[in-house]
C-alpha cells in the first residue's frame, strides 16, 4: 500500500469523523473549558493540552491495537467493560476536576495557569491533560474506525503514521473551541460550568457502572 | 372621598365597569369559543359538555383579568387547572392505547412517543450538524398520540415564542400548574432564604444535556432528568438501569413539583432545574413585552420580589428598574406592588406610560395562545373524568 495514499486515506477520515468526535468529547471539553480562566490564551494553552494527552492516548491505542491486531473489536463483553472502566474514570476525574475549580477559583477564575487535579499548584496534573488522555482511549465510532484500519497494516509505525495523521484531521474540529476564551468569566459563569461537569460526570459514573455490572444503558 | 380612592390606586388601574370589561373581553371570547367548536360539533357527549365548559372557564377568566385588572391570581386558576388534567388525559390515553403508562424501548424505536416542547433545546445541536432529530417522535402529522408531529410542534411554538418570549412558561406550559398549584398551598414560606447561586443550575442542566445529547444522539434530558415522566411516560423498566431512571424521575418529582414549592412557595422546578426554561429565557430578548419597575415611585419594600415565583427579581434588579431574564411575565409582582411600580412594558416605549395598555396587548396574545394550546388539554382532561362519571 503506498505511502502518501494511506496518509491521505487517514486524513479523510479522520476529517470525516471530526464532527462526531467533537460530539463525543464535547461534553468532556466544553464545561472544563468554561470553567477555566478566560481568554485566548488559557483557552489554547488547555486545547494543547488536552489534544497533546489525546494524541498520546491515540498513538498508545495504535501501540497495542496493531500488536494484538484484534483489540480493537474485542468480543462485546471486554469492550463493554473497557468502555464501561473508561466511563467511570472520566466521571471520577470530572468530579475531582469540579472540586479542584472550587477549590482554586472563589470568584472569578482570572488566573493564568490551568487547573490541577490533585495537590493545587505545581504538583497537580492539569486535569485538560488527564480528560485527553481519557478521551483519547475510549472506544468511540470514529476511534474504532481507525482503530481497524491501523490493525490491518503490515508494521507498527504505520499503524502509529495512520493514527497521527488521522489525529491531525480530527484536531482540525477542536479548533474553534479556542472561541470559548471569548466568553466572559464570572462567578456565575464557573458556577454554570462547574454543574454542568457534575452532571455530565454523573452520568458517565451511572453508566459506567451500569456497563461495569453487564447491563444495558437503558432500562 | 376622591383622595382617598386615589391614595388606593395610585400607579395602579381602578376596577373597570362591568361593560367595558366584557367589551374587552368580547375577543377572546369568540376566540374561545371557536377553539371549542371542534368538541362542541363531535357526538360524544361528554366532550360537548367539556368543550363548553373550558370556554366558559377561559372567558370568565379573561373577564376577571378585565374586571379587576389583576393578573396573576385569575390566570393561576387556569394554569393549575391546565398542569392538574394533562396528566390525567395523557395518562388515560397512554392506558387505553398501551395498557401501561411505561414506554417500551421498541415504542421508542418505532417512532411512536409522543413530541413535547422540552426536549426542543436539546434537538438543535444534532440537527444542524448531522440533519438528524435525536427524538423517537415523527417529524410528520400522524406521529404520536397526540397526532401532531414535531414539525408543527416545533412551528408552533417558535411562531408565539418569539412574541412572548418566556411568557409560554406561564400560559402554555402545561407541567408548571401542579408546582403552582403546590405553591399556593401554605399561607406562608418557611424556607425563605434560597441560595441566589440556585437560579443559575437550569443553565448548567440545559448546557449538560444539550452536551450530552449530542455525544449519545438521544434527547439526554427525557431519558435521565425529567420530573414530568413520573406523571407522564416513564420507562417500562427492565432492569436495574430502568428501575434507576425511574428512581430519579421520582425523587425529582417529589422533591421538586410536590416538596420544595409547598415550603418556599416557588416554582422550584422551572426555577432550579427546567432546561427548557433557561433556553427560554433568550427568547425574553426577542419579546417585546416585559415588566420593569417604575424607580419614581418604587419605594423599596420588595413585595415584588416576595411574590415571584420564580426568583427573577434582586435587589440589584428593583434598583436597575428591571426583572431579570428568568421572569415569565405571569404577573405576580405587578399584582403585589402596592404602589403599582411594578409594570407591563412593551419595548421602545417610556416606562409607566399606559402600562395598562402594555398589560392587554400581553394578555390578548398570551391568552389567545393558552386557549389554544391549554383550552384543548383542559377539555380532554374535563372530558376523561365526565366519560366516567356520566
Amino acid at each position: 500500500m503506498g505511502g502518501p495514499f494511506l496518509l491521505g486515506e487517514a486524513f479523510l477520515l479522520g476529517l470525516a469523523s471530526g464532527p462526531a468526535c467533537v460530539a463525543s468529547c464535547g461534553p468532556v471539553v466544553v464545561p472544563s473549558l468554561l470553567a477555566e480562566g478566560a481568554g485566548w490564551r488559557l483557552n489554547a494553552r488547555y486545547l494543547s493540552s488536552f489534544l497533546g494527552t489525546r494524541f498520546v492516548g491515540y498513538l498508545l491505542f495504535a501501540a497495542v491495537a496493531w500488536e494484538l491486531g484484534a483489540l480493537v473489536s474485542p468480543p462485546p463483553a471486554v469492550r463493554t467493560l473497557i468502555y464501561g472502566g473508561i466511563h467511570v474514570l472520566l466521571g471520577v476525574v470530572l468530579l475531582w476536576y469540579a472540586h479542584s475549580i472550587g477549590r482554586v477559583c472563589t470568584h472569578a477564575c482570572a488566573g493564568s495557569g490551568l487547573v490541577s487535579i490533585g495537590r493545587v499548584g505545581k504538583r497537580g496534573v492539569s486535569g485538560a491533560a488527564v480528560l485527553g488522555l481519557l478521551t483519547g482511549v475510549s472506544l468511540c465510532p470514529p476511534f474504532v474506525a481507525a482503530g481497524l484500519r491501523a490493525a490491518q497494516l503490515s508494521n507498527i509505525a504505520a499503524a502509529l503514521l495512520f493514527f497521527a495523521v488521522f489525529f491531525v484531521a480530527t484536531t482540525l474540529w477542536f479548533v474553534p473551541f479556542v472561541g470559548l476564551g471569548c466568553v466572559r468569566r464570572n462567578a456565575s459563569v464557573i458556577f454554570v460550568a462547574r454543574t454542568a461537569m457534575i452532571l455530565v460526570a454523573l452520568y458517565y459514573l451511572l453508566a459506567g457502572v451500569a456497563m461495569l455490572a453487564g447491563r444495558r444503558i437503558y432500562g | 372621598m376622591a383622595d382617598a380612592a386615589c391614595t388606593a390606586f395610585a400607579g395602579k388601574t381602578p376596577p373597570r365597569t362591568w361593560s367595558r370589561a366584557l367589551l374587552l373581553t368580547l375577543p377572546i371570547a369568540l376566540w374561545s369559543l371557536f377553539m371549542s367548536l371542534r368538541g362542541l360539533m363531535q357526538p360524544d357527549r361528554s366532550l360537548q359538555i367539556a368543550s363548553a365548559l373550558t370556554a366558559a372557564f377561559l372567558i370568565a377568566l379573561f373577564f376577571m383579568m378585565m374586571k379587576t385588572s389583576s393578573t396573576y391570581r385569575w390566570r393561576r386558576w387556569f394554569f393549575v387547572a391546565l398542569g392538574v388534567l394533562f396528566p390525567i388525559e395523557f395518562i388515560h390515553n397512554v392506558m387505553v392505547l398501551r395498557g401501561s403508562m411505561g414506554i417500551p424501548i421498541e415504542e421508542m424505536i418505532a417512532g411512536r412517543t409522543p413530541f413535547c416542547f422540552l426536549p426542543i433545546p436539546l434537538l438543535i445541536l444534532p440537527a444542524a450538524l448531522t440533519k438528524t432529530l435525536v427524538f423517537p417522535g415523527s417529524i410528520l402529522p400522524g406521529g404520536g398520540m397526540a397526532g401532531s408531529g414535531m414539525a408543527a410542534m416545533v412551528g408552533l411554538w417558535l411562531a408565539i415564542t418569539l412574541v412572548v418570549g418566556k411568557g409560554w412558561c406561564s400560559y402554555a406550559c402545561f407541567f408548571g400548574g401542579i408546582e403552582e398549584g403546590m405553591a399556593a398551598l401554605p399561607k406562608k414560606a418557611q424556607w425563605k432564604k434560597l441560595d441566589p447561586r440556585l437560579r443559575l443550575v437550569p443553565w448548567a442542566v440545559l448546557l449538560a444535556m444539550v452536551l450530552l445529547s449530542l455525544a449519545l444522539f438521544e434527547p439526554a434530558y427525557c431519558m435521565w432528568l425529567c420530573p414530568f415522566k413520573a406523571v407522564s411516560e416513564y420507562v417500562a423498566a427492565r432492569n436495574t438501569v430502568g428501575l434507576v431512571q425511574n428512581g430519579i424521575f421520582v425523587v425529582l418529582f417529589a422533591a421538586l413539583v410536590i416538596v420544595l414549592p409547598l415550603l418556599t412557595k416557588k416554582r422550584t422546578q422551572c426555577t432550579f432545574l427546567c432546561p427548557f426554561g433557561a433556553f427560554q429565557s433568550i427568547f425574553n430578548k426577542t419579546s417585546v413585552f416585559d415588566i420593569k419597575i417604575d424607580r419614581t415611585v418604587c419605594s423599596p419594600c420588595v413585595l415584588c420580589q416576595k411574590s415571584c415565583p420564580t426568583m427573577s427579581l434582586t435587589d440589584d434588579s428593583i434598583k436597575k428598574g428591571e426583572t431579570l431574564m428568568s421572569c415569565m411575565k405571569c404577573g405576580a409582582c405587578v399584582d403585589a406592588c402596592p404602589k403599582g411600580a411594578a409594570v407591563w412594558h412593551i419595548r421602545g416605549t417610556q416606562v409607566a406610560v399606559k402600562p395598562e395598555r402594555a398589560r392587554l396587548m400581553f394578555l390578548y396574545v398570551a391568552w389567545a395562545m393558552a386557549a389554544m394550546f391549554g383550552g384543548t388539554i383542559i377539555t380532554q382532561g374535563l372530558a376523561t373524568i365526565l366519560q366516567r362519571v356520566i
